[in-house]
């Protein structure tokens, strides 16, 4: 980790920052998947294995607010649709060969892609999605790690407000997100929609039809802030 | 709480997600409303999670102290500090609350 590749247009910066944020965001993940009582060894699987927070975290939550196993498992794969979408986007411009492609698509998060994408010939984008998905999956992994371990230590998670780190931490990772009005809308509808279901439908079920709300981005064309 | 069995349908949910797109899936086939759809898709459920864990516990709404915690974290999401600082204030805040009530 002592430089960024020559000739693009990445910055040490940049790497720094991402490295940080993943770092302190692992820490953050792991104490709240061992105050919801995930045992420290799973905890590092899931971070080593699954390799995203959102689907993670979104299956604890909907299991911790009552919702069934099935539900929370569909809702954790549901957040990790936008990998997809934006590995995607960036296939055509990484290697030719579909099986170096196949090992890169386990460490496509959205910075590395956004940043290799950003890079104006494609021989620059391979070299920053390399060296960006090593930024950002080591801390990210370090992190995650220690934060298993001191979750270990803290036997009132409720006394310390803990309760309110997950979905703090949510609000955190969406509100960069939050740019156009479409995507607002999006956000807005999503959580009425569980708000006013969670008291009528089966648990589980609120977070899947929350949803629906996405398909408001067929309306939204073109429109921005 | 996660478990064994858990972790792994989700590593293979959401790898094979990375697969598909990165490997499998000739982006030019893609429409561009199915992707418009799809990149919207984690904003949605994700808020409808913050929302009911802020404002409800096991199928219930109800109110209590992570609402103090959870307008901090919008306040200091908005103002831009570090991640990190946005889950720890909500947090005291929320444990502040609690131990006043």
């Amino acid at each position: 980790m002592h430089h960024v590749p020559r000739g693009t247009l990445l910055t040490n910066g940049e790497a720094w920052t991402i490295a940080f944020t993943y770092f302190t965001v692992a820490i953050t993940v792991s104490l709240v998947h061992s105050t919801a009582g995930t045992p420290t060894w799973v905890i590092v699987a899931a971070t080593l294995l699954v390799n995203s927070a959102t689907a993670t975290l979104a299956y604890a939550a909907v299991t911790a607010a009552g919702g069934t196993v099935p539900a929370g498992i569909l809702a954790g794969w549901l957040t990790a649709t936008r990998f997809g979408v934006l590995a995607a986007a960036l296939a055509p411009r990484l290697w030719p060969r579909r099986w170096k492609r196949t090992i890169a698509a386990f460490s496509a998060f959205d910075p590395n892609v956004a940043l290799a994408n950003r890079e104006e010939n494609d021989h620059d984008a391979r070299r920053v999605y390399v060296a960006m998905s090593l930024w950002l999956v080591l801390p990210w992994w370090v992190g995650a790690c220690i934060g298993a371990v001191i979750g270990d230590f803290i036997s009132d998670p409720r006394a310390l407000g803990m309760d309110a780190m997950f979905p703090a931490l949510f609000i955190a990772i969406l509100r960069p997100q939050l740019t156009t009005n479409i995507a607002r809308l999006i956000a807005l509808s999503g959580a009425v929609v569980a708000v006013a279901s969670v008291e009528i439908l089966p648990g589980g079920l609120p977070f899947l039809i929350a949803a629906l709300p996405a398909l408001l981005a067929l309306r939204g064309d073109g429109e921005s802030s | 709480m996660l478990t064994w069995g858990v972790v792994a349908l989700l590593a293979v949910g959401v790898y094979g997600q990375r697969a598909l797109g990165m490997a499998f899936v000739d982006p030019n086939r893609m429409g561009a409303r199915s992707k418009q759809v799809l990149a919207m898709v984690p904003l949605s459920i994700l808020c409808a999670v913050t929302a009911l864990q802020t404002l409800s516990t096991g199928g219930e709404l109800g109110f209590d102290a992570r609402i103090a915690g959870i307008t901090a974290a919008i306040i200091l999401s908005w103002k831009r500090v570090p991640m990190f600082v946005v889950v720890v204030g909500a947090a005291a805040v929320t444990a502040a609350v609690r131990a006043l009530l």
